[in-house]
């Protein structure tokens, strides 16, 4: 009797596994939707507008319509006429808003799609699509979002107004908290800027409406495909299951590929109208960056904050007025998603927020990498850090006077939110080890005397993951969405091999990995011997109207659905084992032996391999007496998160499962003949719970951080008062790269999550962190010119125009004290 | 983005022989720089079409005028819109005639609304070029009517 191997004698889930895709991704093997070749495909390419806002006065397309080469020509009213507006989230203004995928009688984005152009090449398509004649009307832009909430210049008149939707959300007894104040704080104006995100794939969609069976396939790389075909079902009229969606790999995402689905029905119009040929989309550059999505841009207004004697925040009340450029899309859910963090890592119990967003003549806004969350908890950032600089209270104190105290988790937010988990007085302390932070305050010290301008910003931040979609019904009681859920489903094949599938799509985060990571712990085998599915793909019937990557939950909902699917085969295995070992369930043990892996009876040293068992139940059946027939060594398995529907009217309840944290610490010095913010030093500590894979977590941790200090000194969507996005190129927009990037210190703690059946939080969205961070560090440089900072976005350009109107007096007062003790 | 424009000469003849050039596009029209044709409708409406090259941005613009404003021998007001490459444009032009004792002031403004993504991708050209542009139509202007 040979010994079985337990590969389980480790635990795989916290290796350090090298990640299974890395091999096919980094030998350029991966499989993306522009590698995909059709027979008799297509190529679109869309007509834009060049305005922000106009009448569209007339259409001709009869020149590119002779072009040889030219498949069919596509309009927004011939779209108009044989489909329904998507579907508006928001309740009425917002319901009333008619979206179509091309613009149908105004445009009100410049970059929005007006004609599409099918062609038998993509240059061909380029061409045609240049002897496109649209005579527009130009109309008054808005592009910014306090003057449209004026309405003087309306962008959907259906809508009769621009605002999309206002809500108030008050906890606690702020007016007693102000009352029984020593300080208060008032804070002007902030802004938040428009950035968004720059993945190494553009867009694509590959459609084929095929004539034969009515069927729609798309190959393609949206991020949330079970959110998409409900968008485009209702649209094009076509019931869901006639709708197949595969991705294959993803080059990165970060939220923004969720909102593809408008591309995705012009190209499915399109094939309907070419006879059923594949029609496929190549978003370029800049149009990617143009028209795509960005974050949302916010303006925090008439901010105050409370606080005791001591420096404890006691009670905050701001406007804040969200820009959701031209159409609200996924909008307006992030106008509740922000509240999942509603008082950030702070203590304080009082507070209204009255929260209001508006359509503007800018490109629609999409759930960027931090969405909404990262807009919100800038600003509670930046009220803390202000108060602390304004009261004279260092930096790092006032944070530990306001943080959430680490016996006090869970903790449970003013409104109804359950932080899991986390100690950030304990990253804070280690953050601080690694930068060696008392040695860089002496070296500012030193360095200040000699007239240098060096910062330290700490910033924390949260990435809540794994959303309640009940929290949609708090912007729109009609809502249909609540809770969430995920699908897996993990079989042993005919010949033994064990099969996963999962109803994401990975775009970079090891999820091939980390899935075999969990299976193999619950089978005891090597995670080489487990095939991954990756890829979306409606057939596999995994998915549920969820399923997609996005918001930071795969290590919970995915994975909690991945080891749920396996422990229902681990079940069924054992059954069938004790059956045919003839011995007792829990007689048996997993692991690898000689005929790989296998099952084996203790006491009699006799074991069946996975082929065997699969053999049993595939191809030699009627070995199985019928008590066993619901054997089937294919498991489907629904994870849902035990959420319940929030109050609607409180605007109160549990809106994420879980909470990981980020604790970021910069150096920063301005120099003083450039104005050039160049970082000394960076560290950035990470608490995501149980990490399932330390380097894959790492990645995410410098994917993230880079993508924080891109945002925080080098992209900003930037429009000219006439809606011109003047950034529309990498040479304007200038996302980081590594030779910007500094020198990452990283560091983590665990605080394990009790929400997740492995202790894991949800993470790769703490691209926040960077932001909050560089704004402290720079508001350290400064506070003592009397500069305060009140936008996320600074360069070296916007730093030296705060440092000329503060010296030539020029300068508003944005923030005031009011002193009672 | 919008470029704005404005200056002022002297000439020779007087306010009518000027409004008269400035009036009709057969003879001021060719002074625009790259001119490749003009059409006319009618008295007050003409099209032109100039070969657009600003870097890697290349082709021609076809632009829609009209003379809105007509104050003979005051003020001409041209007001048009047209279509290139990576954008459309809406231009107005004004000028303004005073008499000098030996000759014509002519005050000159004009305004450039620059649409789509030519004024992102050529957006730091656009300014300089458009100047050095409308100084060369300026200069033809001048030397037309010595």
């Amino acid at each position: 009797m040979s010994a079985i191997k337990k590969d389980a004698a480790k635990n795989w889930v916290g290796q350090p596994l090298p990640r299974k895709e890395e091999n096919r991704l980094l030998r350029g093997r991966g499989k993306f939707a522009d590698d995909i070749k059709l027979r008799e495909m297509a190529y679109l390419r869309f007509v834009r507008s060049p305005y922000a806002h106009a009448r569209i006065v007339s259409v001709d397309t009869s020149a590119a319509e002779i072009l040889a080469g030219v498949v069919c020509v596509l309009n927004g009213a011939e779209i108009a006429a044989q489909t329904q507006p998507f579907i508006e989230i928001g309740p009425e203004p917002c319901a009333k808003i008619k979206d179509y995928p091309l613009a149908v009688s105004k445009v009100r984005y410049q970059g929005e799609p007006v004609v599409a152009v099918v062609a038998e090449s993509p240059s061909l398509a380029d061409d045609a699509a240049e002897l496109v004649q649209i005579e527009y009307d130009a109309l008054d832009p808005v592009v910014d979002a306090e003057v449209a909430l004026t309405d003087k210049s309306i962008l959907h008149e259906e809508a009769g107004t621009n605002r999309v939707w206002n809500g108030v959300f008050e906890y606690g007894d702020v007016d007693k908290a102000f009352r029984e104040a020593a300080y208060v704080v008032k804070i002007d104006r902030m802004h938040f800027h428009r950035f968004s995100s720059t993945p190494l794939e553009n867009n694509v969609v590959i459609a084929r409406w095929n004539p034969k069976d009515d069927r729609i396939y798309y190959e393609c790389n949206n991020s949330f495909p079970s959110f998409a075909i409900q968008f485009l079902s209702a649209h094009l009229g076509v019931h869901i299951d006639r709708i197949r969606v595969e991705t294959s790999d993803i080059g990165g995402s970060f939220g923004i590929k969720i909102t593809s689905y408008p591309q995705m029905a012009v190209c499915a119009l399109a094939s309907k109208k070419a006879g059923g040929r594949p029609v496929k989309w190549v978003e370029t550059r800049t149009e990617h960056i143009t028209s795509s999505a960005h974050g949302n841009e916010r303006t925090f207004l008439d901010t105050r904050a409370a606080l005791d004697k001591n420096g404890v925040i006691t009670a905050v009340v701001s406007r804040h007025i969200d820009d959701c450029g031209a159409y609200p899309r996924y909008e307006p859910l992030g106008c509740v998603i922000w509240s999942q963090v509603f008082p950030g890592v702070y203590r304080f119990k009082n507070a209204r927020i009255d929260f209001m967003q508006a359509v503007t003549n800018k490109c629609p806004v999409g759930p960027n990498r931090g969405y909404s969350r990262m807009q919100h908890l800038w600003f509670l950032e930046r009220v803390v850090d202000i108060c602390g600089h304004e009261l004279g209270i260092p930096t790092d104190e006032i944070r530990l006077r306001n943080y959430i105290r680490p016996e006090e988790f869970p903790y449970t937010t003013p409104n109804g939110c359950v932080y899991d988990s986390g100690n950030y007085p304990r990253m804070l302390q280690v953050a601080k080890a690694r930068i060696v932070w008392d040695e860089w305050k002496s070296k500012q010290l030193t360095a200040r005397k000699e007239g240098r301008l060096i910062g330290i910003g700490i910033g924390t931040t949260l990435d809540s993951g794994t959303n309640n979609f009940g929290q949609s019904q708090i912007v729109n009681p009609g809502a249909p969405f609540s809770g969430n859920s995920q699908g897996a489903n993990c079989k042993l094949d005919i010949y033994g091999e064990v099969v996963v599938s999962v109803g994401s799509c990975p775009q970079g985060q090891g999820h091939e990995t980390t899935a075999a990571q969990v299976v193999a712990d619950v089978l005891s085998i090597h995670p080489d011997r487990i095939t991954v599915r990756t890829g979306f793909d409606t057939e596999r019937n995994v998915h549920t109207g969820f399923s997609g990557t996005y918001a930071s939950q795969f290590a919970v909902s995915g994975l909690s659905a991945v080891h749920g699917a396996a422990q229902k085969l681990r079940a069924e295995m054992k059954r069938l084992g004790a059956f045919l070992l003839e011995t007792k369930e829990d007689d048996l043990e997993f692991g690898t032996g000689e005929q790989g892996p296998e099952v084996r009876a203790m006491s009699t040293g006799k074991s069946i391999n996975y082929w065997g068992l699969a053999n049993i139940v595939n191809v030699n059946s009627a070995v199985l007496p019928p008590e066993l027939y619901e054997v089937t060594l294919n498991c489907r398995y629904i994870w849902r998160a035990p959420f319940k529907v929030p109050d609607k009217q409180r605007k109160y309840g549990s809106l994420t499962l879980t909470y990981a944290s980020q604790l970021h610490i910069a150096v920063i010095e301005i120099e003083r003949d450039t104005f050039i913010p160049r970082i000394l030093d960076y560290v950035a500590v990470d608490d995501c719970g149980t990490v399932i894979n330390p380097p894959i977590v790492e990645g995410q941790v410098y994917g993230a951080t880079a993508h924080g200090i891109g945002a925080a000194l080098m992209e900003n969507c930037v429009y000219d008062a006439v809606g011109n996005m003047l950034t529309s190129t990498f040479s304007d927009y200038t996302p980081i790269t590594a030779m910007n990037m500094p020198r990452v210190k990283y560091d983590h703690i665990e605080t394990p999550s009790p929400h997740s059946y492995s202790g894991a939080k949800g993470m790769g969205e703490g691209g926040a962190a960077p932001i909050h961070t560089i704004s402290a560090a720079l508001q350290d440089a400064l506070f003592a010119n009397g500069i305060i900072i009140d936008d996320s976005f600074n360069n070296a350009d916007s730093l030296f125009r705060a440092m000329v109107r503060k010296e030539i007096g020029q300068a508003e007062k944005l923030v005031t004290v009011e002193r009672r003790v | 983005m919008a470029i704005k424009f404005a200056g002022d000469f002297e000439v020779k003849r007087t306010p009518d022989e000027v409004y008269d050039f400035l009036s009709d596009p057969n003879k001021f029209a060719s002074l625009l720089p790259d001119f490749q044709g003009l059409s006319i409708q009618d008295p007050t409406h003409f099209t032109v079409k100039v070969n657009v090259g600003i870097s890697y941005i290349r082709g021609t613009a076809e632009i829609k005028m009209e003379l809105v404003e007509s104050d003979r021998p005051k003020r001409a007001l041209y007001k048009g819109q047209g279509s290139m490459a990576g954008g459309n444009v809406a231009l107005t032009a004004a000028f303004d005639l005073s008499p000098l004792d030996s000759g014509t002031r002519v005050a000159w403004q004009g305004e450039a609304q620059i649409f789509g993504g030519l004024a992102s991708m050529a957006g730091g050209l656009l300014e300089p070029l458009g100047k050095k542009q409308v100084q060369k139509l300026i200069d033809g202007l001048q030397a037309a009517l010595r």
